[in-house]
């Protein structure tokens, strides 16, 4: 007899799902993980890898959390490198390639292997709920299963619907079903909801490609870990190529466009803007003579290759035409056809930044039921929900991510308070705070609430402690050496501008701070230095703190167009209509969101100052 | 619940009454004030709820601004319940701005519609139902903001500041897309060409910043001429304006042999008087030098002044001081009023401006002459630039600000600066443009890079 009994139910099992089952029983609530099909947790439904400028950001949060993607790539990518190692330290930031099975294979294990979390197949038919209290689900089968809290992570299944060519179905993923009956239920409860779009490209035979015609791109030389547990990626790393499309491809798609859904105006949900197919590709940039494409490897044992770059809603036959004209692959055999994929995702603006939605108390959304795409931002949403399902099932208080603290909070309060027009992915633009939301200080900023939430061991938060007790070590260092004291041989080979009296009498924390020194070579000197003292993490740390220390003044006037009250709460019971004053427009606005706090108020679209003040003295009289 | 910030603003109604007052709030109010204030007496300024007779300063070039009442009142003694400070100036509209604008430049932020009362209200200075009151000022002042935003929008400078805006937001894009999008096929441009492009925009906006004509008036003051035939009465003219017998009047046609100056300010804006000699056919050498210098004047002068002598009639001499002074840059003023006239105002040939009839004997008529002096030299009609008063030095505080990031950026950009670093400050100016223009969102930026570059790994 199985249990039907569980604090937390999560349903789905990809990022986002994996995520919150995981931390939900990290931190002591007992839970229940139910998908489709077991096989598929933790799949990779689009390219094989992780991680990218803001996205490695956003799994380095993921991880100082207490949570499990970044473990999981770091036991399975078959490529790593550091984006953008010759720009500064914020906008650095890692990415991997990975085994798309092995993956899969060590997230089950690890899932499979977690304690107070069980796993369960089975198709998720309803939401249960009394009044506007969730009780638990029922699968299509007709079992109940109770729980004090859900987590729904529904990513493309909800009334998923896949376009190739002129042929539609509906499906979740390619060859899995799409859920229907659930998707009746959200609509059911009067979420507001929409249509959002993705895609994928064709998958390729390996065998049938001519990589010479391809630039080699290979991983970097030592692996920088998404991980703060992982010291070192040791295992061997493959290649990626680099190739473009060119006019010949691009005349057979121009000729074809009247067989695309996307351009037949069969498809009507939102694709983004910043991922789009090569038939948008095509036409909206029809100056450019070619493309850029990646084929990435999807494992060690597999000779399927991602081609990054194409992906497509074309016409099955007009896939393999367009393909075919591209330089290297003029005799590849097509494994799998390229599809676009239509689904529901409810207004973001539905919830509160717990991720918990306003109309059901105990029932969260995480993950691209939300507006989101990638499998970074439904792992940041996937933890934030999976700790206040916990917490809320267990009678803790809500956590709340500030966007100031993490590219977390940032990407949770623009859904939440702005809703989702495309599918929203993370950039680290969107960050006011960006030069102090750095991959390598996730830690420092999230780690004390993971200990405070018992989602992390003893033994790591040690770790993070003895971490920043050598970092603080680094900078004296820094701050009690004169630069000329590193001796003229070195001095030299920094190459820095200008004479040297620009320095004398001036310790090595100012050189760090100073745009012609490079930081390579300080890295290397301090290194040589205090090496028994502080690894090079620590070192890259304090030397990336001081990079910044200068300019995190302006930073916060720029992010302080809010001002002090930002964290004043308003009460959930507020009736807008009511404080005199605003205006009809802006009650409207505050009724839709229903910001939880003044800050957020202040940051919804057309809501005034003077509003914000007559809110705010609304809010401090009561 | 203590604010970290301190702000100013007038808090007298906008127009011209007899008094106006600035006022600061905050933590740094005194420290500003006293920076810009200069006590008569030996006082401890910082003596709470004493005024304190003296004047303001401004630091930048050691000129009296006006003449002031200093009042500081401590907290929580106050009326926001923070140290506040008053200074009551003179009710020019001008002055006060001109006082406003040197606290602000001292660190001082305007503060936003309301927030005193609202200030008081968070220190629990001010009780429920004055709290209703708060609302009722924003809402005021929403609806006048509103006004104002409508008719920035139309208005020359919105028009003219947004395709700076647009350069400033390309070179955000570009900068933005070179480090976000990496992976990608694009080619941003070059932090050369990036930096021909700030510079223009740095070039344009300090030229709106110093065509604002208010702003330069207010800065450099303003000169005028007061010219005519001799023994019209120039010199009593001069003298009222001033309101001293600094000028020699006698009965004598020909008194004033050289060009005397004298700094006094017409409705508060700081202007340099110039009585000149008069000006006739002559083979008097020294007065013939007299004669030449006050061409120069009238030359030099922003406004001249032409004084006729309505008590007798237009002599050859008058014809040919309203030939040669251009109707755009003359008042003519009929003077000796308090006598029979000899001639009307319609008959005086080339003229289709006003004429104003004064009494420099009497005082007659200045009250007039004051206030076409003023219109004159605050471009439009001098009740409009009331109404824009405050929402004037927020503009030039935004464009300035917005300036001095640029530049800022500029040069951390040829020294090799990372580009983040380089893009907050260039944010930091585009959110000071926005002030005046509306705020660019991150989305429109990012909207930006989507249609400018192919971006699709």
């Amino acid at each position: 007899m199985v249990d039907t009994q569980f604090e937390v139910i999560v349903i789905g099992a990809g990022h986002a799902g994996c995520e919150a089952a995981y931390i939900a029983a990290r931190i002591g609530a007992k839970t229940a993980l139910v998908t489709l099909d077991t096989n598929s947790i933790g799949q990779m439904s689009c390219n094989p890898a992780i991680g990218g400028i803001a996205k490695g950001h956003l799994v380095r949060e993921v991880d100082a959390l207490g949570g499990i993607m970044g473990e999981v790539i770091d036991a399975t990518g078959i490529q790593f490198r550091l984006l953008n190692r010759s720009r500064g330290p914020a906008v650095q930031s890692p990415r991997a390639q990975a085994d798309r099975n092995l993956y899969r294979t060590e997230m089950r294990r690890r899932l499979a292997t977690t304690e107070g979390l069980s796993i369960l197949e089975g198709e998720v038919a309803e939401i249960k709920f009394i009044g506007d209290r969730v009780t638990g689900v029922e699968l299509a089968d007709g079992t109940v299963i109770e729980a004090r809290t859900v987590v729904l992570t529904t990513g493309t299944f909800l009334n998923g619907l896949i376009h190739v060519g002129k042929k539609t179905f509906q499906a979740g993923r390619s060859g899995e079903p799409a859920s229907i009956k659930l998707a009746n239920c959200i609509r059911g409860i009067g979420f507001k909801t929409g249509r959002l779009k993705t895609g994928t490209p064709p998958r390729l035979d390996g065998r049938t490609i001519d990589y010479t015609k391809f630039a080699v791109q290979p991983g970097d030389q030592r692996p920088v870990p998404f991980s703060f547990k992982t010291d070192e990626i040791n295992r061997p790393q493959i290649a990626c190529f680099i190739g473009y499309t060119n006019e010949a491809v691009h005349d057979v798609i121009r000729t074809n466009l009247d067989k695309s859904p996307l351009y037949s105006g069969d498809i009507k949900g939102i694709g983004p803007r910043y991922c789009p197919s090569i038939e948008d590709k095509v036409v909206k940039f029809a100056e450019k003579s070619r493309h850029q494409i990646f084929l990435e490897p999807e494992g060690y044992n597999t000779y399927e290759i991602y081609p990054n770059g194409i992906s497509t809603s074309m016409a099955e036959e007009v896939q393999h035409e367009f393909v075919r004209k591209i330089a290297g692959l003029e005799n590849v055999k097509l494994l799998r056809p390229g599809y676009a994929v239509e689904y529901d995702f409810v207004d973001p603006r539905e919830l509160f930044a717990t991720l918990e939605t306003k109309r059901i108390r105990g029932l969260f959304h995480a993950g691209q039921i939300n507006g989101t795409s990638g499998y970074e931002e439904a792992a940041g949403q996937g933890i934030v929900a999976g700790i206040n399902a916990a917490r809320s099932a267990l009678d803790r208080d809500a956590v709340l991510l500030d966007r100031a603290a993490s590219y977390i909070g940032v990407m949770i309060d623009d859904l939440v308070t702005k809703g989702a027009d495309e599918p929203y992915r993370m950039f680290t633009s969107r960050a006011e705070m960006r030069l102090s939301l750095r991959y390598d200080n996730a830690d420092q900023r999230l780690t004390p609430l993971a200990r405070e939430i018992g989602s992390i061991d003893d033994a790591d938060y040690e770790a993070f402690e003895q971490r920043q007790r050598d970092i603080d070590t680094v900078k004296k260092f820094l701050s009690n050496t004169k630069v000329t004291d590193l001796g003229e041989e070195k001095l030299n080979e920094m190459n820095l501008d200008g004479s040297p009296d620009s320095y004398r009498g001036r310790k090595l924390d100012y050189l760090a701070r100073r745009p012609d020194c490079s930081a390579e070579k300080l890295i290397e000197i301090v290194k040589a230095a205090i090496a028994d003292k502080a690894g090079e993490k620590e070192i890259v740390v304090a030397l990336n703190d001081i990079r910044y220390s200068g300019y995190l003044k302006d930073q916060e006037t720029l992010a302080r167009r809010r001002g002090r009250y930002d964290d004043l709460e308003i009460p959930g019971h507020v009736d807008f209509n009511r404080i005199s004053g605003l205006s009809n427009e802006v009650v409207q606005k505050l009724g839709n969101v229903r910001p939880r706090t003044i800050g957020q108020a202040a940051r919804i679209p057309g809501v005034t100052p003077a509003a914000v003040s007559i809110l705010l003295v609304e809010m401090l009289r009561t | 619940m203590f604010s970290d910030d301190t702000i100013a603003a007038i808090s007298t109604a906008p127009g011209r009454g007899g008094i106006g007052v600035v006022r600061l709030s905050g933590p740094a109010s005194l420290e500003t004030a006293t920076s810009i204030f200069h006590a008569k007496s030996q006082a401890q300024l910082d003596q709470p709820s004493r005024a304190h007779l003296g004047r303001v300063i401004d630091p930048a070039t050691s000129e009296i601004v006006d003449e002031v009442i200093l009042t500081f009142f401590k907290s929580p003694h106050s009326y926001t319940g923070e140290d506040v400070v008053e200074i009551s100036c003179h009710g020019s509209p001008i002055i006060l701005a001109r006082v406003l604008q040197l606290a602000i430049d001292r660190g001082a932020r305007i503060a936003e519609p309301g927030e005193f009362t609202f200030r008081a209200f968070l220190n629990k200075r001010i009780d429920l139902a004055q709290a209703q009151a708060v609302r009722d000022v924003i809402n005021a002042q929403t609806q006048y903001q509103a006004r104002v935003a409508t008719r920035q929008l139309e208005g020359e400078l919105s028009i003219r500041l947004t395709p700076l805006k647009d350069t400033l937001v390309e070179v955000i894009v570009h900068l933005e897309s070179s480090v976000e999008f990496v992976e990608e096929d694009i080619s941003p441009q070059t932090a050369s060409l990036l930096l021909t492009k700030l510079q223009l925009v740095i070039d344009a906006l300090s030229a709106i910043a110093d065509s604002f004509s208010f702003g330069r008036y207010l800065k450099e003051g303003f000169d005028l001429a007061i010219v005519g035939r001799p023994n019209v009465g120039k010199s009593s003219v001069f003298n009222r304006l001033i309101g001293t017998d600094r000028a020699i009047v006698t009965e004598l046609p020909g008194t004033t042999r050289d060009a005397l100056y004298e700094s006094t300010s017409i409705s508060g804006v700081p202007v340099r008087l110039i009585d000149t000699a008069g000006i006739r056919e002559t083979t008097d050498l020294v007065e013939s030098i007299g004669i030449s210098r006050s061409r120069t004047a009238i030359a030099d002068a922003d406004i001249s002044l032409l004084v006729l002598d309505a008590s007798e009639p237009l002599t050859g001499d008058d014809i040919r001081l309203l030939n040669h002074v251009s109707q755009e840059r003359r008042i003519i003023a009929l003077n000796k009023t308090d006598l029979p006239a000899r001639f009307d105002a319609a008959s005086i040939p080339a003229v289709d401006g006003e004429v104003i009839s004064i009494s420099a004997l009497t005082g007659d008529g200045f009250d007039l002459l004051t206030g076409k002096i003023f219109e004159r030299l605050s471009g439009d009609a001098a009740t409009e630039r009331d109404d824009i008063m405050l929402t004037d030095a927020r503009q030039h505080a935004a464009v300035r600000n917005a300036i001095e990031q640029l530049r800022d950026a500029s040069e951390r950009m040829r020294s090799g600066e990372l580009e983040e670093i380089v893009l907050l400050k260039l944010r930091r100016a585009l959110s000071a443009l926005g002030e005046i223009t509306g705020e660019t969102l991150t989305e429109d930026i990012l909207g930006q890079i989507f249609s400018t570059f192919c971006i699709g790994k």
